[in-house]
C-alpha cells in the first residue's frame, strides 16, 4: 500500500514538477472530505434510526430498503428548497456564515490521522490546530445569529457562544493533560505513545479517565448537542442561530454539527482510545486473532462508538437548564481538569508511572 | 518565490482588514474585519514557522477574546449619527496619539530596520524542528522570571476584575445550582404502596 | 456523611449511567409502531368516520327532514334546508356536511329517528382543493349506497347495547 502510493508520488512529481505538490494535497483533501460527507450524511440516518429504537419505533424505513436512501431523499429535499433571505438581514454576513461554520470543522480534519502517516498533513502542533479549528465554528453561529437580525437566533447564537468558549477551556485543558502524558502536540506521535505490548492497557484513557469524561462531555457542549443544545431550543428560541435559514443554508449548518461530532469522536479516539492501535495488541489468545485487522478499521470502530455515545446521550437525557450548563463548565469541569494536569504531573515523576 | 507571493497576500490583507476596522461603519463588521486582520496575522507568522504562536493567537483572540467582543457589541444599540458626532473635535489628538506610537515604533525598531540583517531573512529550520518545544524551553528557563511575573499579573487582573463586578444587592432572589442538583428523589417523592383497588364493602363505608 | 457520599456519587456519574442503561435496554426492545399503510389497527363497530345518508330497502332515502341533528351538532357543521316532495313527503332539498368543522361526536346519529345520518368506519378521505370537505346530499347519499352491507352490519351489531 505504502509502495504503490510512493510510486503514485513519484511519477506525479515526474509528469508535473511544482504543480504536483498542490494536486497531490488537493487529492488527499477529496480523500478525507468525500468520506466524512457521506458519514455525515448517514449519521443522520443512524441517529434517527437509534432514537426511534430506543423509543420503541422503527425509525425511518420508507426510502429505501431499512431507509437507507433517506439521508439521499433528505439531501435532495433541502437542495431544491427555496433559500429565504430575510428583507432586513445583512445579506453578506447571512449568506457567508454557514460557511464559516462549515469550513473549520472540515478544516480541523487534515491533522486528523485515520491510520500509521494516514493524514492529510503531518503537523507538528497538530493539537493546537484542532483547538484553534474548533473555536473557529462560533464564528458561523455568532455571525448567523446576528445578520439574521431576528430576536430568536440572536439569543440562540449568544447562548451558544458563551457556551463554546466556556467549554473550550475545559476542553483546552483536557488536552494539556494528554499532551502533557504524551510529550507531544502531533497526533501520530500520540497514538505511537500509546502503543505497548498490552493492548488497551496501553492507553491514555486509563490514567486521564476523568480527563476523558470531561472532554467527551465539553465535546457534546461544543458541538451543541443534547443535553447542551440550548443554541437550537426549540421549546425556548424555536431553532436558535438556524431559526431564519432554509434550505441549503440550513444544511450546511446540519453538515457541520455532524461534522464537528464525527470530529470530537474521532479525536477523543486518537488522544485516549489509541486511534488506530489494535486494543487486544500483546494479549495471548486475542492479539493474535485480531493483529490483522488494519487500523483504519480499528480507528472508524473507535469513533462509531463514540458517535453511538453522542446519540445514546440525547435519547436519554433532558436538556440542561442555562445556568447549571454555565455552573457545570466553569465550577466542575475547569477546576476538575485543572487538579487532574496537577496530579498526572506528579504522578509522572513517580515510579508508578507506567504509560 | 511561491513564499514571497503568500507573504504579500497576507499582508496585504492584512493592512485592508485593519483599515476596514477603523473605517468601517457597523461596529460588528469592524469587529470581524480585526478577525480577519488577525486571521492573515497568523498566516504571516506561519510563514515564519512560528506555527505555535500563530496557532495561539486564532486560539486566544480570534476564537476566545473576539467572540466575548462582538458578544458585547452585537448587544450594544449603537447610533451611528452620535458616534460621529465628536469626530473632527478629537481629530489634531488623534493625529497627535498615531503620530507618537509611530515615533515610539521606530524608536523600538528603528536600531534593526537599519541594521538589516535580522529582518530579511527567515532562518531555515530542520523539518523536526519544533517552535513550539523552543518556545517552550525559553519561557521556562531563560525568562522564567518575567513569564511567572506576566503570569501574576493576568492573575492580578483577573481577581481584581471579578471584584470590581461583583456586588452583592440586597434583595435579590438567586437560585442556588449546587443545591438544587444535590436534590434525590428520596428528598422530594414519598412512594407509598396502597392496593389498587379495595372491596366493595370497605369502599361503600368511606362512603358514609 | 451522607453529603460527602452523594457528593462522591455524582461524580461516578451514576445516575446518568442508570438512565443510560434503561435508554439502552429500550433499543433491544421490540417496536411497537404499526406500519400504517402496511398493517391497520383493529376497529370497533362503533368507529365514528365519515358520515353517510342511508336508504331504505325499497330505495327510498330514510332522512325526514326533522333537523334534529342540525339542532344537536355542537360544531355547527350541518346544513339543512326542507320542502315538501310532490307526493307530499316532507323531505331535505339540502343536507351538508361540513367535515371540516365536524368534530365526529356522534351525536347526529344518536339524534337520528330514522337512522338516515350514520357515521361510517371510513377514515381514508381527503380532500384536493378547498370544499372538497364539504359533503353534501348527493355525496352523503352515494357514501351510504356504497357501504350500506358495512353499515347495516355495525348498526346491527349495536342494536342489543342499545
Amino acid at each position: 500500500m505504502m509502495e504503490l502510493l510512493q510510486t503514485i508520488e513519484q511519477t506525479g512529481q515526474g509528469l508535473l514538477g511544482p504543480l504536483w505538490l498542490p494536486l497531490w494535497t488537493l487529492i488527499k483533501i477529496v480523500v478525507v472530505v468525500a468520506p466524512i460527507m457521506g458519514s455525515v450524511a448517514y449519521l443522520t440516518l443512524a441517529e434517527r434510526k437509534i432514537l426511534g429504537f430506543m423509543q420503541v419505533r422503527p425509525g425511518p424505513n420508507r426510502v429505501g430498503y431499512w431507509g437507507l436512501l433517506q439521508p439521499l431523499a433528505d439531501g435532495i429535499k433541502l437542495l431544491l428548497k427555496e433559500i429565504i433571505i430575510p428583507s432586513s438581514s445583512n445579506k453578506f454576513l447571512f449568506i457567508s456564515a454557514p460557511v464559516l461554520a462549515l469550513a473549520p470543522a472540515l478544516a480541523a480534519w487534515a491533522v486528523v490521522p485515520f491510520g500509521d502517516g494516514m493524514q492529510v498533513s503531518n503537523l507538528n502542533a497538530g493539537l493546537l490546530y484542532i483547538l484553534a479549528m474548533t473555536s473557529l465554528g462560533v464564528y458561523g453561529i455568532i455571525i448567523a445569529g446576528w445578520a439574521s437580525n431576528s430576536k430568536y437566533a440572536f439569543l440562540g447564537a449568544l447562548r451558544s457562544a458563551a457556551q463554546i468558549v466556556s467549554y473550550e477551556l475545559a476542553m483546552g485543558f483536557a488536552l494539556v493533560s494528554v499532551l502533557l502524558v504524551a510529550q507531544s502536540m502531533n497526533l501520530g506521535d500520540i497514538v505511537r505513545g500509546q502503543q505497548g505490548n498490552y493492548g488497551l492497557f496501553g492507553w491514555y484513557f486509563i490514567p486521564l479517565f476523568p480527563v476523558f469524561v470531561v472532554y467527551f462531555i465539553a465535546g457534546v457542549a461544543e458541538t451543541n448537542r443534547a443535553p447542551f443544545d440550548l443554541a437550537e431550543d426549540e421549546a425556548t428560541i424555536v431553532a436558535g442561530f438556524h431559526t431564519e435559514y432554509s434550505g441549503m443554508g440550513f444544511a450546511l449548518f446540519f453538515l457541520a454539527e455532524y461534522a464537528n461530532m464525527i470530529l470530537i469522536a474521532a479525536l477523543a479516539s486518537v488522544m485516549f482510545l489509541g486511534g488506530w492501535l489494535n486494543p487486544f495488541h500483546g494479549w495471548p489468545v486475542l492479539g493474535g486473532l485480531t493483529d490483522w485487522v488494519p487500523g483504519l478499521l480499528w480507528m472508524l470502530g473507535k469513533m462509531s462508538v463514540m458517535l453511538f455515545l453522542f446519540l445514546w446521550f440525547r435519547a436519554t437525557f433532558p436538556r440542561y437548564r442555562y445556568d447549571q450548563l454555565m455552573r457545570l463548565g466553569w465550577k466542575v469541569f475547569i477546576p476538575l481538569t485543572l487538579v487532574w494536569v496537577v496530579v498526572i504531573a506528579a504522578w509522572m515523576q513517580t515510579p508508578f508511572w507506567l504509560w | 518565490m511561491t513564499e514571497t507571493l503568500v507573504f504579500y497576500l497576507f499582508a496585504a490583507m492584512t493592512v485592508l482588514a485593519a483599515l476596514r476596522v477603523i473605517t468601517a461603519r457597523n461596529p460588528v463588521q469592524a469587529a470581524l474585519f480585526l478577525v480577519l486582520a488577525f486571521c492573515s496575522m497568523a498566516g504571516i507568522w506561519l510563514l515564519l514557522e512560528a506555527e505555535f504562536l500563530a496557532m495561539t493567537l486564532i486560539l486566544v483572540y480570534v476564537g476566545a477574546v473576539m467572540v466575548l467582543f462582538l458578544f458585547v457589541v452585537m448587544m450594544l444599540d449603537i447610533d451611528l449619527e452620535q458616534l460621529r458626532e465628536g469626530f473632527w473635535r478629537w481629530f489634531p489628538f488623534g493625529i497627535l496619539l498615531a503620530a507618537v506610537m509611530v515615533g515610539e515604533m521606530f524608536w523600538v525598531l528603528g536600531n534593526r530596520l537599519t541594521a538589516e540583517s535580522g529582518l530579511s531573512t527567515v532562518v531555515q529550520h530542520a523539518a523536526d524542528y519544533s517552535n513550539t518545544k523552543e518556545l517552550g524551553r525559553l519561557i521556562y528557563t531563560d525568562y522564567v522570571y518575567p513569564f511567572e511575573l506576566a503570569a501574576v499579573l493576568l492573575l492580578i487582573a483577573i481577581v481584581a476584575a471579578i471584584a470590581l463586578t461583583l456586588r452583592r444587592r440586597k434583595g435579590t432572589k438567586t437560585q442556588v445550582v449546587s443545591q438544587q442538583i444535590a436534590v434525590k428523589r428520596e428528598d422530594r417523592v414519598r412512594l407509598v404502596s396502597m392496593p389498587a383497588e379495595s372491596k366493595i364493602g370497605s369502599a361503600k363505608k368511606q362512603e358514609r | 456523611m451522607k453529603k460527602i457520599v452523594s457528593f462522591f456519587k455524582s461524580f461516578l456519574l451514576l445516575e446518568l449511567l442508570k438512565g443510560m442503561s434503561v435508554t439502552g435496554r429500550y433499543f433491544f426492545a421490540p417496536h411497537i409502531t404499526v406500519q400504517y399503510p402496511d398493517e391497520k389497527t383493529p376497529q370497533g363497530f362503533r368507529f365514528r368516520g365519515l358520515h353517510a345518508q342511508r336508504r331504505y330497502e325499497n330505495g327510498e332515502e330514510r332522512c325526514i327532514g326533522c333537523k334534529l341533528c342540525e339542532a344537536v351538532c355542537p360544531a355547527l357543521a350541518i346544513h339543512i334546508e326542507v320542502a315538501e316532495r310532490e307526493d307530499g313527503t316532507r323531505r331535505t332539498t339540502r343536507y351538508d356536511i361540513d367535515l371540516m368543522k365536524c368534530i365526529f361526536c356522534g351525536f347526529c346519529e344518536e339524534s337520528c329517528p330514522v337512522d338516515a345520518i350514520v357515521e361510517t368506519r371510513i377514515y381514508e378521505y381527503h380532500g384536493e382543493k378547498r370544499g372538497d370537505l364539504y359533503y353534501t346530499k348527493p355525496m352523503l347519499l352515494a357514501v351510504g349506497d356504497k357501504y350500506e352491507e358495512q353499515i347495516a352490519k355495525d348498526r346491527a351489531a349495536d342494536a342489543k347495547y342499545r
